[in-house]
């Protein structure tokens, strides 16, 4: 068996990163009425802030909606 | 009213003569009824009396529409929530839960709302938080008096908890997240938080969270974490995984996989129950102020009927005294 670990493991993914871009891509694969649904599943938005001595530092938003905040209208 | 028919009634029993300047006489006095019973300038009390129950009435009306946003909320959050403990139970199974777990770095997650008026949920996580953190500070001491005392760091989801634990365990705090459910709470969502977490290279993370036992109950539970290397070491104090057959060069390999993946699905579970036990308890809380608000507004209607009774008495009780007066 490998001795190595695996490549992506190697190029520094989490399994997590790792798994969550094969759902993607899963997702990607799938037809249209269910398609529009499973990507609603891949929405990220959440802000976050590292502390520092017991102060916040600067706020950082991770939004993959583009801006739209995941709502069509 | 029949207090005034009453007192006309004398006037005419008295005499013809006076009951010309006497009707005029009365027909003021009928004015100065009526304006008293529209409130504007002899019914001073009766007014404070009628804009507070106008305020309480819109309050009624406020906290019965958010009850109902809440309740909708809750039903549609219901079943994905039962959903995702699919994810959670095998792990639960296999490497069982072990909350007394020691390491050198100690990570809680508690994770709270965001908005509030949703009862004591966010107060309740925040106090076992603190409880917590004692704990395992002192299961520390008491253990190995040899190591040093564990780091702890708090990484507050929701700001609710921030606003409640920055001020005693403000230099404990690593992180701060917000704004989970503004759009939805996904798994890759939780992902992202995960690594985020991983990169405190904890030995121990424990999530603090309401589950979703009914829509009127919330337990506050702690779900534990293990991080891989402090898996190797229950297994082979006798934890539950140590009853599977592990082998292969690539078991450190597997068992960080396993327990990045742990992390990831406890997170997404706990987020997804909290969310549910938020708009639960909001939808109690809405409620007992709905009935408090009604019924502060039965106490106030029964406060103003009397006010406005007696101002009327009192009105009538003018007239005719200066009827007969005048009569007599």
């Amino acid at each position: 068996m490998l001795l190595v670990p695996a490549d992506w493991r190697v190029a520094g993914m989490t399994y997590l990163k790792y798994s969550n871009l094969c759902a993607d891509m899963v997702r990607a694969a799938l037809k249209e009425p269910a398609k529009a649904k499973a990507k609603a599943r891949e929405i990220i938005y959440f802000r976050q802030a590292l502390w520092k001595d017991g102060q916040p530092q600067k706020q950082v938003i991770t939004d993959t909606t583009g801006g739209s905040g995941g709502k069509l209208s | 009213m029949s207090l005034r028919r009453a007192g006309l009634a004398l006037l005419r029993q008295q005499g013809a003569p006076l009951v010309e300047s006497l009707s005029a006489t009365t027909q003021q006095a009928q004015g100065a009824v009526r304006e008293a019973v529209e409130g504007c300038s002899r019914g001073v009390s009766t007014l404070a009396v009628k804009q507070r129950m106008k305020s309480v009435g819109n309050i009624q009306k406020i906290t019965k529409a958010m009850k109902m946003v809440a309740a909708s909320k809750m039903r549609s959050a219901t079943a994905a929530t039962e959903n995702s403990r699919g994810i959670v139970q095998p792990f639960l199974r296999m490497l069982g839960d072990m909350p007394d777990t020691q390491g050198a770095k100690a990570v809680f997650v508690p994770v709270t709302s965001d908005k509030g008026l949703c009862g004591g949920i966010n107060s309740t996580v925040c106090k076992y938080t603190r409880a917590t953190v004692k704990a395992v500070r002192d299961g520390a001491a008491a253990a190995d008096s040899g190591e040093a005392a564990p780091e702890m760091m708090l990484v507050v989801m929701g700001e609710k908890g921030r606003a409640q634990l920055q001020r005693d365990m403000r230099d404990n705090i690593y992180g701060t997240v917000a704004d989970t459910n503004k759009v939805k709470i996904t798994f890759p969502e939780a992902s992202a938080i995960a690594e985020e977490l991983l990169k405190t290279e904890y030995d121990t993370a424990r999530i603090l969270y309401n589950r979703f036992v009914s829509a009127i109950n919330q337990k506050p539970t702690i779900a534990t974490v293990l991080s891989p290397d402090a898996l190797e070491r229950a297994a082979a104090e006798g934890g539950a995984m140590d009853s599977y057959e592990l082998e292969g060069p690539d078991r450190p390999e597997m068992l960080m996989d396993l327990a990045e993946f742990q992390l990831a699905a406890t997170l997404y579970n706990s987020m997804m129950e909290n969310n549910c036990s938020e708009q639960s308890s909001r939808m109690s809380a809405m409620e007992n102020s709905t009935k408090n608000a009604g019924e502060m507004l039965g106490k106030l209607t029964l406060t103003y009927n009397r006010t406005r009774q007696a101002s009327i008495t009192t009105e009538l009780i003018e007239i005719i005294s200066g009827a007969t007066a005048l009569a007599g």
